[in-house]
């Protein structure tokens, strides 16, 4: 009965245990974070909002052109939720943690955005990385490169001029600014109203008059 | 007007002691059909879960099992390994159908489990693993090009967290080893989904683990020999087996505790709705002495009477009933969100099983105690005398 028992304890863990937590890019402790990111925080409010929530294929085509990416079908569908944690000081908003998962060459990225109410970046960090470079990566020398940045410095300026490459690794810094502008685009299109879009159509347009 | 009717209205005159009399028996019903369903589901999906590993007996190195149990709890290491000898002696036995050996290895990772860290794991399998599991198919990609390439092949579940398609290189950290994936397996419900196979002989080789696995999985030709084998192999040094029935009826065991304790909370659930119905009747009888006594005086026999209160009461249960199902429906992916939060080890798949046989038992539950509980009452006004009723009542 003895073996019984704890033979059927192993077994149960090995039929049972789920060694992956769902898919999602929610803070690990969002009390804990959010204290750290906004010292004046007295209270946060969390959404979880789908690009399917909020428009349909179009919008997802606009999303497209603003990244000027496509959007990965299997990991990136409309459905998808992003979670956005807006921080609250007494009854002002005073800033916004959202994060996104990102494809990179060894796993997918969590990459955390602290933004202040108008959406410039107040602190960047990635919650997760797999990558023999993960170090450098996470390396404040690196992460800090992305504060005072918003999405109009993505929009109109060459943002690896701005935000240099930490080693010799490409793929993942590559993958990092994808993920920060795709997080900030979502952020502008679920919570500013589009206010960095004149950005996105001046550049637009001085493209097209060149 | 017939009976129901009036046992209708006369329910209604007093709707908030109806309403809360019949929201009593709803409660307890719910409580009974998501506790009855919830064991039906728990028992499929466990069945369910180790009839999907494929194999009815399994392996594993002998040991302290206890600490091995703890160690593997914590994902981490601390596994017991046997010698492959004992893959190639239990091989050749003509009573076995299949048999697949792995190695299962562990690697931390600190951004696992929301950034408190955990072990991700990888086996090591053969082509016979997949033998085993019919029912395993490809979302993508194909099995391991030889049996030492460095490739992996991904569990629906890991390849979606690790946003992974085949082609796609994977990191080891613990081992600063690049792997490459070459298949990614449809979701199964299983374990599977979750766990990074790699052939067995790339396992030995990067975790430094030679002719060394984790367990044997088999299925014989003839279940029945499933006893005659195990004791065959039972004085076998440096392993133990077990059948994968022995283990379904142990997990069962350990939670028939839990069981016990919900279900008696459903029993004295049941026995407070009886008393709240009987209460609740009885008071009903009391307040309309008079109007009973005035029906009796311009000729409603003791029968009628008895079937009023009678039908009151059954009135009462099978609302309740009916309501008491619906909200066992509806509240049946809360109760196995619940359940599946407070439980630290459910089987994957659905835990509540409310289906139409046992909605309807519950309902005839439900008015079969509509019937008992009203016995009493029905009786009591029925046995009032007329003019006592009438002179009582006013």
């Amino acid at each position: 009965m003895h073996k019984k028992i704890i033979l059927t304890f192993l077994v149960i863990v090995a039929i049972t245990e789920n060694l992956f937590a769902a898919v999602g890019c929610t803070l690990n402790d969002p009390d804990r974070d959010i204290k750290r990111l906004f010292k004046k925080a007295t209270n946060y409010k969390t959404e979880f909002i789908a690009i399917k929530d909020r428009g349909d294929e179009n919008l997802v085509k606009e999303i497209e052109a603003k990244l000027k990416d496509k959007l990965e079908p299997t990991y990136e569908s409309i459905d998808v939720p992003y979670a956005y944690y807006t921080v609250l000081s007494k009854k002002q908003t005073i800033g916004y943690v959202h994060g996104v998962n990102q494809k990179g060459t060894y796993g997918a990225m969590q990459l955390i955005l602290a933004t202040d109410a108008n959406g410039v970046i107040i602190d960047f960090y990635y919650q997760k990385i797999t990558s023999p470079q993960a170090k450098t990566f996470k390396d404040k020398k690196f992460t800090k490169q992305f504060i005072g940045l918003s999405l109009a410095d993505f929009y109109t300026k060459d943002i690896k001029e701005i935000i240099k490459k930490p080693d010799k690794e490409n793929n993942d810094y590559l993958a990092t600014l994808r993920g920060t502008k795709k997080n900030l685009i979502l952020h502008d299109e679920f919570y500013l109203k589009n206010k960095y879009d004149k950005y996105f159509y001046q550049n637009e347009k001085k493209g097209d008059k060149k | 007007m017939n009976t129901i009717s009036i046992a209708y209205k006369n329910l209604k005159r007093k709707k908030i002691r109806s309403t809360l009399t019949i929201g009593g028996v709803a409660i307890a019903v719910a409580v009974l059909v998501s506790l009855i369903g919830f064991d039906k589901g728990y028992q499929k999906s466990l069945t369910g879960n180790i009839d999907k590993m494929g194999y009815q007996l399994l392996v594993t190195a002998k040991g302290c099992p206890y600490e091995a149990a703890t160690m593997m709890l914590k994902g981490g290491g601390g596994l017991r390994y046997m010698e492959q000898d004992i893959y190639d002696k239990i091989q050749s036995d003509p009573r076995i159908d299949k048999i697949t050996a792995q190695l299962v290895s562990t690697s931390y990772d600190p951004d696992r489990q929301d950034g408190q860290g955990g072990f991700v794991m990888y086996m090591g399998i053969t082509k016979s693993y997949i033998e085993l599991k019919p029912w395993s198919k490809f979302k993508s990609g194909k099995w391991f090009s030889s049996e030492t390439s460095e490739e992996v092949i991904m569990g629906y579940e890991a390849a979606e967290v690790e946003q992974r398609l085949v082609g796609d290189k994977i990191f080891i950290s613990k081992l600063n080893k690049v792997l490459t994936v070459v298949g990614i397996f449809e979701r199964s419900g299983t374990q599977d989904d979750g766990i990074i196979f790699l052939p067995l002989k790339t396992t030995q080789k990067i975790f430094s683990l030679p002719d060394k696995l984790t367990g044997l999985g088999i299925k014989l030709k003839d279940i029945h020999q499933i006893g005659q084998f195990e004791e065959d192999l039972y004085d076998e040094p440096g392993i133990q087996i077990i059948s994968m029935a022995q283990v379904r009826g142990t997990i069962l065991n350990l939670i028939s505790s839990a069981k016990v304790m919900a279900n008696s909370v459903a029993v004295i659930a049941i026995f407070i709705a009886i008393i709240g119905v009987i209460n609740t009747i009885l008071m009903s009888i009391f307040e309309r002495t008079r109007e009973i006594g005035v029906m009796k005086a311009i000729g409603a026999s003791a029968t009628d009477i008895f079937k009023l209160i009678w039908t009151e009461t059954i009135l009462v249960c099978a609302l309740g009933g009916v309501l008491g199902c619906i909200f066992a429906l509806l509240a049946s992916d809360f109760v196995e969100y619940i359940i599946k939060k407070i439980l630290p080890y459910a089987p994957t798949g659905q835990l509540v099983i409310i289906n139409k046989n046992l909605l309807l038992t519950a309902l005839i539950g439900a008015i079969i105690l509509g019937v008992i509980s009203g016995i009493y009452p029905a009786w009591r006004a029925s046995s009032m005398r007329p003019v006592e009723a009438i002179r009582t009542g006013e």
